[in-house]
């Protein structure tokens, strides 16, 4: 065997191997990229819930409820409401 | 005896017959032949079968998920959205015949369902059945933890509506499968649904994906929604007609709020309402939707309508004085009025809303023209809103009319129309003449309206529609703190069989405000009010002052009434120091 095959021998070795690392190396990006879809979507619907209770914190009823019940508030009528024309 | 040496044995001396060993040879390559063709078969021509089944061991096809759109009010607060839940499911064949009972007590417990129940699905021939769909993730989790062989849990979504019984009927619901069945998840279902994906993906041994072959299929989620619903002011009108209904013990009541300059519905609210939310045991009663599917005849809050016509076409003038007596015979019988008024002018008839007085305006109108004007502001058509359900009423064609009908449809009578037709031909008065283009989706936009009469005329009408709300009208109570208003009253008897009953009343009022730039038309309906009145002047003004009042706070106008000074803010150099003066003073 003269030195030229040998060389070509030993890059062949090399990429064949490269090629099974790299191939491992898809594979667990893969898994890691379908991971992290997983978690973004468990994300997104966190958002979604919290979004949810947010609203259901603040819709008019409940703070109604809670500005006259709780806070002892009464609605805001014109007359006792001044109000400022704009001043030129 | 010949010796038999160590190195000579007698079998070697023996010859074996030369075709044995030829014999297997031939044999061991008759095998590999064998061998040979098969394994070309295997990788060549028969590749397919076996190509199939390792795929099979390693691929799957997953279903890629997808949401159905949120619905949200104009300042894009939410009113339905769309939550992922789990459904139980019981795969029949596999569920252990010796399951403990302790186990279906405890499922049984975290379903909310009996165990009999339960025992009774668990049993059930088709070899898949749901326990219970839509289920909390939470709660699934903790039956997952029950680890009983044979129930399985599904993916699949649900609806929530944090507005409940306040938005219920413009908004609707959806079905387990989270398609809409009502309101508008039903009407804008193509937009909201969700068209989950597919794909092809390879798995390793302990079945998580490797990679991707392909798409089959791409999720779509659906498309957020916006109306033009606000739900503050959708609030404002469920709660003040709920009172209303509650305090005359009426049988049912519709309000709602319609934005003059956009067209837009700010709220639509209907009594009796249901929880979308839980929809155990619902009636048909709770699921109307009043203010679009009902019809009704209007009665006197219609009167406006013949008036104008009259004002514009120069028949009348507002200050005109007409005799009104106590009685008018057109027809089979004769029209009265409640009070008896010798004189009145046009604008008296509006504010006394005098039967007698719009009849013999009307009677002064071709019946074609006083045809038209109904046409144009919408009765008789169902109104192009994009809800299921929308009614066009009944407006008869003028050909038909007698005299009689004539008189009578020009205070409401022979006529029917939905209390949103209603509502939306008042922007007629609102928009100085112009008829605005309702939505009920969000579109913030100034619209231009179809010019139906006279900014002269309109401006006319506003004038006499807010001698209503004054003293010597029908609706003193319909005055709302710090604005001027103005509207109709009505009151009409019911129909009931082939006539009208005498003591089942529907109570009116339609309305603009602020009178000095109209903002918003509200419409308020009571359906038979038993006590404390049940005129529209006594039972749906009021609804309509509340609504009026906070809606118009809600939304930042200020106030017109003339009579509050209001502060005058000092010049922009101004200190504060200043400015508080300025203010004590007043």
């Amino acid at each position: 065997m003269n030195r030229a095959t040998l060389t070509l021998l030993t890059l062949l070795l090399v990429c064949a191997l490269s090629l099974v690392t790299a191939q491992q190396k898809t594979r667990k990006l893969f898994v890691a990229l379908e991971r992290a879809q997983i978690q973004e979507r468990k994300l997104n619907q966190e958002w979604l819930r919290l979004e949810f209770e947010q609203r259901n914190l603040s819709k008019s009823a409940r703070i109604r409820d809670v500005a006259r019940n709780q806070l002892r508030m009464s609605p805001i009528t014109p007359d006792r409401t001044l109000y400022f024309k704009d001043g030129l | 005896m010949k010796p038999v040496g160590f190195s000579t044995s007698p079998n070697v001396v023996l010859r074996l017959p030369m075709w044995r060993s030829r014999l297997m040879l031939f044999l061991l390559f008759i095998a590999f032949v064998a061998l040979v063709i098969r394994a070309f078969w295997i990788q060549g021509p028969g590749n397919g079968f076996y190509e199939a089944k390792a795929m099979k061991g390693v691929q799957r096809e997953i279903e890629m998920r997808a949401t159905r759109g949120k619905i949200l009010d104009r300042n894009g607060q939410l009113i339905a959205t769309s939550l992922e839940a789990k459904a139980v499911i019981a795969y029949t064949d596999n569920i252990p015949a010796d399951l403990a009972p302790e186990k279906i007590t405890q499922l049984a417990k975290l379903l909310e369902m009996s165990e009999v129940e339960i025992k009774k699905r668990l049993k059930d021939e088709r070899n898949q059945v749901f326990l219970k769909r839509q289920v909390d993730p939470e709660l699934a989790q903790q039956v997952r933890r029950l680890e009983i062989p044979g129930i399985g849990l599904n993916n699949e979504y649900r609806r929530h509506y944090p507005e409940g019984e306040a938005m219920a009927h413009v908004v609707g619901f959806t079905n387990v499968e989270d398609r809409g069945q009502e309101g508008i998840e039903l009407s804008r279902d193509k937009e909201l649904a969700a068209q989950p994906g597919k794909r092809r993906v390879v798995v390793d041994r302990l079945g998580r994906i490797v990679n991707d072959i392909a798409i089959l299929q791409f999720p779509q989620n659906g498309q957020d929604l916006q109306l033009s619903i606000d739900s503050k002011i959708q609030y404002i009108a469920y709660k003040a007609l709920k009172s209303a209904v509650e305090k005359h013990r009426a049988k049912a009541g519709g309000a709602v709020v319609l934005d003059v300059r956009t067209g837009e519905i700010l709220a639509l609210a209907n009594w009796p309402s249901y929880n979308p939310n839980s929809r155990k045991g619902l009636t048909g009663e709770q699921l109307r939707n009043r203010v679009l599917t009902d019809t009704f005849e209007p009665g006197s809050t219609m009167k406006p309508f013949p008036v104008a016509l009259a004002l514009e076409q120069g028949k009348v003038q507002p200050e005109t004085n007409m005799t009104i007596g106590h009685k008018l015979l057109v027809g089979p019988r004769p029209i009265t009025d409640t009070h008896l008024h010798g004189m009145l002018t046009v604008s008296q008839v509006i504010q006394k809303s005098s039967n007698i007085g719009t009849a013999k305006l009307a009677l002064q109108l071709e019946p074609r023209e006083m045809w038209d004007l109904f046409a144009a502001v919408g009765f008789g058509q169902s109104p192009n809103i994009g809800f299921p359900g929308a009614v066009a009423g009944r407006l008869h064609p003028y050909q038909k009319w007698g005299q009689s009908d004539q008189a009578r449809m020009s205070f409401g009578y022979g006529i029917s129309t939905s209390l949103f037709q209603l509502a939306r031909a008042y922007t007629i008065f609102a928009r100085d003449g112009e008829l605005v283009p309702a939505t009920i989706v969000r579109s913030p936009d100034y619209k231009p309206g179809t010019r139906i009469i006279t900014a002269k005329t309109a401006v006319e009408m506003r004038a006499m529609l807010e001698t209503v709300t004054e003293q010597g009208g029908t609706a003193m109570s319909a005055r709302a703190d710090g604005f001027r208003v103005g509207g109709k009253t009505g009151t009409s008897h019911k129909v009931e069989g082939k006539g009208y009953a005498a003591n089942k009343y529907r109570a009116f009022f339609v309305g603009l405000a602020p009178m000095s730039s109209p903002r918003i038309v509200v419409a308020v309906m009571v359906d038979e009010p038993t006590t404390g009145g049940h005129y529209g002047g006594q039972v749906a003004a009021p609804v309509f002052s509340t609504i009026v009042s906070e809606t118009l706070r809600s939304l930042n106008i200020t106030p017109d009434v003339s009579e509050r000074t209001l502060v005058q803010a000092p010049a922009t150099n101004a200190s504060p120091g200043q400015l508080q003066k300025v203010a004590l003073k007043q």
